[in-house]
């Protein structure tokens, strides 16, 4: 054994009793918890299987989770519940008594043809029900986003460009209103793909280039604010919910 | 006589005589029933109209009534009462405060409810001014009021213009291009970069490297990727470079697969396509990321391509690729991720310009149309705020409430 | 060239490419010490997130104010101060709470409120009657649109599967349409985007958010017409703990989760700004002695 073996197995052991020492205090999964923690931000240092097996239990955990939530969710209460309410009555005693809704058919249906995608033969089955889906989705979202993302938004920005308000004129408001007015109009030339960005036009997609890139720095600002909150919030577990150094 | 006419006027003093300790015993009863005999009712309210809500399925209505301005102070609120007879039973349906002689009743439309209201059905209306110490005064039963359910909603006529203006749009311009018309679409400075990195990669003979992101095969940005994907094979077998395409999805890597391998056809040079250029590493997002990332450390492209869906996988990509010096075209439809790529590429299609690059590469007539029409779109919505905003500047506000979709 | 002029620009090199892990360190270092020293930072509020306080504030007592958990375990850290801190503010204001969740991970988050936030600090509030836990459903922006016009069609039952009706504060909620106010805490999808457009445009229903800090870009155009209001990350957590502790003086002394957050936040954000500032004039520094690369970037 070399000695950079015979250090490394002492490390480990170390860690392992420190580990156990936690289990007693603090119990299991809150020492687990830290654990994955400090599994995950290994890989700040290097790649290595501690990582590795976080990150496997993360996927596959979340997977499982969100399958079951569908499930118990939905599938039970609101498929099998309306279908034939007495099956869900030893789980849910609420919807025992329910009436029975064959409209629900329809659903239940549907959903065995998406699940068809798994045969090799009978895959394109499932077509129909992803097109049900894919149209319904589009029909949806064309009459949400016109008015919500496009009718709406057009009132939103076309706001007076001299604002008055009871104590006169109001500058901040007024160049607040400018700057959206101008920004909204030359991020439009930017993505205005019929004509080349020449002459004045030109000029107004070059400034829309400009706002983009504000717009970017602002989101790059934003996120590094958000993962920096998410560190804190793992810090504050480690620290305070594991370790109980804080207050 | 005499004496019932004595016995009767003690009888009337008796109360008189003993009122003081009367006043002491009950003290409290009486100043009770003093304070009673001096307050008065407020006036009543009367009721002048119950208009149906417009726009609505019928199940509200809007009960309007008068009130002598002076007497605000002596009511503490108006209760609104309801019936389906003049003479039938009237259930409160809210409150409404003492200023104000407005109530909007709502009603709901399923029959199990206990609020349900039917639709052209009529209603009696009853309004009590409830008083300051408790006393209230009812009004007269109004009614019949009627409610109605209208077929068209009034306030989604420019939601109604909007979306058959786009429909006609979209329409005219994709059997404009499948009928051969020359449908013009500026040049986007990441297009034209993907010569020149493939000619790049082929004088350091180095190989490309093209990731379709982590969308799946109905994802549009995915779609439009495809079609920059075959006209970056065509290029690549033109000038027989090496292509390495590591795909995320399974039904992603087979689509990949037919189009490079038409594009090295197209190209004339179908046996120089490699089976194993396009292939399928992980579905497991950050498993993907490092193994594109070995890819790269290991192959050192010389350009890289990241167009598609991409989440927060963008930067540990771009990142990687800077580090090794490749020139790098990203493009995706992610806000959220743009920013990342806009710091590590040399070239990034913003948002639309994605689809605007598919269609200008590939021609096809659906997207060429779409992507026409949505330019028509744009423009109009630029010529409206610009009317608007010089409308408002003089003093004319209508024009704004008229855009606004009326729910 | 003397060999002290080689050494220097060695350093500066050496300084440009310098290790990540280093980096890590410092902003490790940046948070961890504002933590254990356990202080607050108190944060002005914004007009965005101080709308939708007035709004929570302006609510008459028995309003309804629809919660819907729309966030992760990966996200709380964010987003879970600014839900409890409007959650106190809605029961100081008696407000009636519903909570849901269009994330299957918002259901067990909703717990965390209720066990951490109401039942210490708010005992007189009873489930059922002054708040209720709705649970979660699929179908994402399917189940908005769905339950704007017929809300127990999806929720038959409670989070722990008891008939809805047997719950007097559920009488009368027929729809979407029944309440005062409607808060989407999350900001991915679906989340306030999809509240927007599928409940507060086409039923007219008030929506106000709270979003990670990622989201709020892509938020903002929406208000004020669209959104009440805005919480935008760990920052706008902290200014709504404000605008409570402002109108609430009771809670001054009180640990708040958002202005503990924020001093650590603040510290690493100095060292982040640090670092780029640095970066950028090693940069210069070495554009000017021509020896920078093309395509190699600064941290390796």
């Amino acid at each position: 054994m070399t000695r950079r073996q015979l250090a490394t197995y002492i490390f480990f052991g170390v860690v392992v009793i420190l580990f156990a020492i936690s289990v007693a205090l603090k119990g299991f999964f809150v020492t687990f918890g830290a654990f994955l923690t400090l599994a995950i931000f290994s890989f700040l240092y290097d790649d290595n299987p501690y990582y590795k097996f976080a990150e496997h239990l993360f996927v596959g955990v979340s997977a499982a989770y969100w399958m079951c939530m569908g499930f118990w969710g939905t599938m039970v209460p609101n498929l099998f519940g309306r279908l034939y309410p007495p099956m869900v009555g030893p789980v849910i005693p609420a919807l025992k008594d329910n009436p029975s809704d064959p409209f629900m058919l329809i659903p239940l249906i549907l959903g065995i043809m998406l699940l068809m995608r798994l045969s090799s033969k009978a895959g394109w089955i499932s077509r129909w029900a992803l097109a049900f889906v894919v149209g319904t989705t589009a029909g949806l979202n064309l009459v949400r986003y016109l008015r919500s993302d496009f009718i709406q938004q057009i009132s939103s920005t076309a706001m007076p460009l001299y604002v008055t308000n009871s104590a006169g004129f109001s500058l901040g408001e007024t160049i607040s209103n400018i700057v959206i007015f101008i920004g909204v109009m030359c991020g439009l030339i930017y993505f205005f793909f019929s004509k080349e960005h020449k002459g004045a036009f030109g000029a107004g997609a070059r400034a829309g280039v400009i706002v983009l890139m504000i717009t970017f720095g602002a989101s790059f600002g934003y996120t590094v604010m958000a993962r920096i909150s998410l560190l804190v919030g793992r810090m504050q577990y480690l620290l305070d919910s594991w370790l109980g150094m804080i207050g | 006589m005499k004496h019932k006419l004595r016995f009767a006027a003690v009888l009337l003093f008796l109360p008189l005589i003993f009122s003081p300790l009367l006043a002491q015993e009950g003290e409290e009863m009486q100043d009770g029933l003093l304070a009673e005999m001096q307050i008065e009712p407020p006036p009543q309210a009367v009721i002048t109209v119950a208009e149906d809500m417009p726009n609505d399925g019928g199940h509200k209505l809007t009960v309007r009534w008068e009130f002598p301005k002076e007497f605000t102070s002596s009511v503490v609120r108006f209760e609104v009462y309801r019936a389906y007879s003049p003479d039938g039973e009237f259930v409160l349906r809210g409150e409404s405060p003492n200023d104000f002689y407005e109530y909007l009743d709502i009603g709901d439309r399923e029959e199990e409810s206990p609020n349900y209201m039917p639709n052209d059905s009529s209603y009696y209306y009853k309004i009590v001014a409830v008083g300051t110490e408790g006393v209230s005064s009812e009004s007269e039963v109004g009614g019949p009021y009627k409610t109605y359910g209208q077929w068209f909603h009034t306030g989604k006529v420019p939601l109604l213009i909007a979306v058959i203006l786009f429909c006609i749009f979209t329409i005219y311009f994709v059997l404009s291009a499948k009928g051969g018309k020359e449908l013009y679409i500026r040049p986007l400075a990441g297009i034209e970069a993907v010569d020149e990195a493939i000619g790049r990669a082929t004088e350091m003979g180095k190989p490309i490297l093209y990731v379709l992101g982590i969308g799946t095969a109905a994802e549009i940005a995915t779609i439009a990727s495809f079609t920059i994907l075959g006209r970056v094979a065509k290029k690549v077998a033109e000038y027989q470079t090496s292509l390495i395409v590591p795909c995320y999805e399974p039904i992603v890597m087979s689509v990949a697969q037919d189009i490079v391998r038409s594009a090295y056809l197209e190209a004339g040079r179908p046996d120089q396509y490699d089976e194993d250029s396009v292939f399928f590493v992980t579905n497991a997002q950050f498993a993907y990321v490092a193994g594109v990332n070995g890819i790269m450390v290991r192959d050192l492209p010389a350009t890289n391509f990241y167009l598609g869906y991409f989440a927060a996988e963008s930067l540990l990509l771009a990142e990687t690729g800077n580090a090794i010096g490749a020139i790098q075209i990203a493009g995706t439809d992610q806000v959220s991720q743009l920013p990342f790529f806009v710091v590590a590429c040399d070239y990034t299609l913003i948002g639309e310009e994605l689809y605007a690059a598919s269609a200008y590469l590939g021609r096809d007539p659906l997207l060429l149309g779409s992507l026409k029409a949505e330019d028509w779109a744009k423009g109009i919505l630029m010529v409206l705020m610009v009317l608007i905003i010089l409308a408002v500047l003089l003093g004319w506000d209508a024009p704004r409430e008229w855009i606004r979709v009326n729910l | 060239m003397t060999n002290g002029a080689m050494k220097k620009q060695s350093l500066v090199e050496r300084l440009q490419y310098i290790d990540r892990r280093i980096i890590f360190a410092f902003i490790a270092v940046a948070v961890i010490v504002p933590l254990l020293i356990g202080a607050q930072l108190k944060e002005k509020t914004t007009p965005i997130v101080q709308a939708m306080f007035d709004n929570v504030e302006g609510l008459p007592e028995g309003s309804r104010v629809l919660l819907s958990y729309d966030y992760g375990p990966t996200t709380a850290p964010e987003i879970q101060p600014m839900v409890d801190a409007m959650v106190r503010h809605c029961a100081e204001r008696k407000c009636k709470m519903y909570m849901m969740a269009v994330w299957a991970t918002g259901h067990n988050l909703t717990g965390e409120t209720i066990e951490g936030v109401l039942r210490p600090d708010f005992p007189d509030l009873e489930y059922g009657v002054d708040f209720i836990n709705l649970g979660y459903k699929a179908g994402n922006q399917g189940l908005i649109r769905l339950i704007l016009v017929d809300f127990k069609t999806m929720y038959s039952t409670d989070a722990n599967n008891i008939a809805i009706d047997d719950f007097p504060m559920m009488e009368n909620i027929t729809s979407l349409r029944n309440f005062d106010l409607i808060v989407s805490f999350g900001g991915g999808f679906p989340g306030i985007k999809e509240w927007i457009q599928f409940a507060g445009d086409p039923g007219n229903i008030p929506i106000g958010g709270g979003c990670t800090a990622v989201g709020a870009p892509n938020l903002y155009p929406y208000y004020p017409s669209q959104l009440v209001g805005l919480l935008g990350g760990a920052k706008g957590a902290a200014e709504y703990e404000n605008a409570l502790i402002i109108a609430y003086p009771k809670y001054e002394d009180y640990p708040m989760a958002g202005m503990s957050l924020m001093v650590s936040q603040t510290v690493a954000h100095i060292v982040i700004i640090f670092f780029i500032v640095f970066g950028n004039v090693l940069y210069f520094i070495l554009r000017a002695r021509g020896m920078t690369k093309e395509g190699l970037g600064g941290v390796r």
